[in-house]
């Protein structure tokens, strides 16, 4: 718990900076406007945080984002009365991509960042085929009202729910505390009567359900979704999840670390916008910035 | 049947080869002419030298992300800066530097090399787009000419020095404890190998591996661009994996994985010339990679049952 709390210490230091330098950084607006940009690495890094708890990763997040952000949109053809529909589809495809994911890593042995990868290629390429490069009759729709709507405070209803759902999972439910003792030691799991490949799919799944979901997000916030949608919150969901304390050798961390996590990614990149630094120093500072947060609480053991 | 996975590379670059051979003769009616295995060497020779830094990290159970950063910052340096030979020492020490402070911050600052790498990459990429803000800058006709030349095999050279320059490493003490080390760091560091001198090393030569790889970037795309480096984090990890580089350390060879690049480079022009839809080219180089992987992983099983 101690690393959360580092988490919280990280994001609030970054707003009081913020505020210290820009008089109404950190108010209602301005927190709302950051908070609902942070939701959609919040989002993506729930599911990657699932499989960095086991000990895996997950480099399929860009294309199943942007797979379903496509498939939502051309589902739902912008009217409200498909959209619970389209929504099921599109968080369909993110289901299947992890659950084929999770079988490639569990069942046949293949390396959880060659499988992903993998699967990231073959969504890419799939999106990118049947929507014929974003070019096809129904690629032009817009997402429904109701989603478009939920901006900002819904989506950040939807963001503490997810966050809720995730928390009371994994430290309530059995469920939960088989992710640890698989994150801790799969032997030892195992031995334990835990199911790991089971535990091992189901994250995966996990992971793919919640890709999607930022993905659908996304397009909600932005209308439409384009081509590469996905492609910053690959690292940006590694980075979340490490910033929140989450140990990456697995069995460690909370989501209330990724969500200060999030929250102190966006203000850091906020806060350099807002001091008008150019992209390159905004990219240098940035990855300081999570260097210090490393060198601070994500060191691992020396060897004596 | 002994150690089929370590030479999984060579054969998928074999099985690649004859896709690419019958599927280029039934396209065009004749087989690949000089230029076209050339122009394949010359496009293929950056992933090489970068596959080659990557496997030498993975073979330590590390990985490297931070390849596209010091690609991208030593191709904007070689297309600004270079103006003839003697600057090319300029980019392959600041490739170097960037591989020494990766290892630093793995080997001192013990911060899971997968975390250290996501942590340098943006800041490798700023210092490239502070280089190079706009794609652009040239490299001399001379360097060209003894690089990447398009009518002469000099590619091939570099190729051979490369892959000799890996065989002699791993014969020496160094690349034994790179193996070592890979195995099992616990065993290494009690029988005395200096596990944190040979993983700063191991960085170290990636970065180096990277500035080669962008100087033959440049040199055969005749220009340079800040965001050139970030595809090769991805195809890099691909290749060491097709390769037979085990990810968990110790297994492998850097010539498996210059003949996973190989194969990588081979597939792309195989759809090519299948008529399969540039759109879809993702899709089956996933294919291509988990399906090369699974086979490698069957062999292992199969190794084991017997």
């Amino acid at each position: 718990m101690r690393r959360v709390l580092y988490a919280f210490g990280a994001a609030g230091g970054v707003l009081l900076l913020g505020t210290i330098l820009h008089p109404g950084f950190a108010s209602w607006p301005s927190l709302q406007a950051m908070l609902v940009v942070a939701s959609f690495t919040g989002f993506v890094a729930a599911g990657q945080m699932l499989v960095v708890l086991v000990g895996g990763i997950d480099l399929s997040i860009p294309w199943v984002l942007n797979g379903a952000a496509i498939m939502l949109t051309t589902t739902a053809l912008g009217q409200p009365g498909r959209l619970p529909y389209a929504l099921l589809v599109a968080l369909a495809v993110g289901a299947a991509a992890g659950l084929a994911n999770g079988l490639g890593v569990a069942w046949l042995g293949v390396p959880a960042v060659v499988m992903t990868l993998g699967m990231n290629g073959v969504l890419q390429g799939l999106s990118l085929g049947l929507s014929k490069g974003l070019t096809c009759a129904t690629c032009g729709s817009y997402a429904p009202e109701p989603l478009r709507g939920l901006f900002p405070l819904g989506a950040l209803l939807v963001w503490a729910g997810v966050a809720l759902l995730v928390t009371v999972v994994l430290t309530l439910t059995t469920f939960g505390r088989r992710v640890y003792a698989v994150g801790v030691n799969p032997r030892a799991a195992y031995l334990a009567g835990v199911g790991v490949r089971g535990v091992t799919v189901a994250l995966y799944t996990l992971s793919g359900v919640f890709a999607a979901l930022a993905g659908v997000m996304l397009v909600g916030y932005g209308g439409q979704p384009s081509l590469g949608l996905g492609d910053p919150y690959l690292f940006e969901s590694i980075a979340a999840v490490v910033v929140g304390g989450v140990s990456i050798l697995g069995g460690r961390g909370h989501y209330a670390g990724v969500v200060a996590g999030a929250l102190t990614l966006v203000a850091v990149t906020t806060f350099l916008q807002a001091q008008r630094v150019p992209e390159y120093g905004r990219l240098m500072i940035y990855g300081l910035v999570i260097l210090v947060i490393l060198l601070a609480y994500g060191r691992t053991r020396a060897h004596d | 049947m002994r150690d089929l996975a370590g030479r999984l590379g060579y054969l998928v670059l074999a099985a690649t080869a004859v896709a690419y051979l019958a599927v280029y003769a039934t396209g065009l009616g004749r087989l690949p002419t000089a230029f076209d295995y050339l122009s394949i060497l010359n496009t293929t020779l950056p992933l090489v030298f970068v596959a080659i830094g990557q496997s030498l990290v993975v073979l330590t159970g590390g990985i490297d992300l931070s390849v596209g950063g010091t690609v991208s910052l030593c191709v904007a340096v070689t297309a600004v800066a270079v103006t003839g030979f003697e600057q090319l020492p300029l980019v392959l020490a600041i490739g170097t530097a960037c591989g020494v402070v990766n290892g630093l911050i793995v080997a001192a600052g013990r911060i899971a090399p997968i975390l250290a790498t996501l942590a340098t990459l943006p800041i490798f990429t700023g210092a490239a787009l502070w280089v190079l803000p706009v794609p652009g800058g040239s490299i001399p006709p001379q360097i060209r000419a003894v690089l990447t030349n398009p009518d002469l095999p000099t590619g091939l050279i570099w190729l051979g020095l490369a892959v000799a320059g890996w065989l002699v490493l791993r014969r020496t003490r160094f690349g034994m404890r790179v193996y070592a080390i890979g195995s099992d760091a616990g065993a290494a560091r009690a029988v005395g190998v200096p596990v944190e001198r040979v993983t700063f090393g191991v960085y170290a030569l990636s970065g180096l591996c990277c500035a080669l790889a962008a100087v033959f970037y440049v040199s055969t795309t005749t220009a340079g661009d800040a965001n050139a480096g970030a595809p090769f984090i991805l195809t890099s990890i691909a290749a060491v994996v097709v390769g037979g580089v085990a990810f968990t350390g110790g297994r492998g060879s850097a010539v498996g994985a210059v003949a996973g690049a190989a194969a990588l480079a081979l597939v792309i022009d195989v759809l090519f010339f299948a008529g399969i839809d540039p759109l879809y080219q993702a899709l089956f180089q996933g294919l291509f990679l988990v399906v090369a992987v699974m086979l490698g992983s069957l062999a292992m099983l199969l190794r084991r049952a017997t």
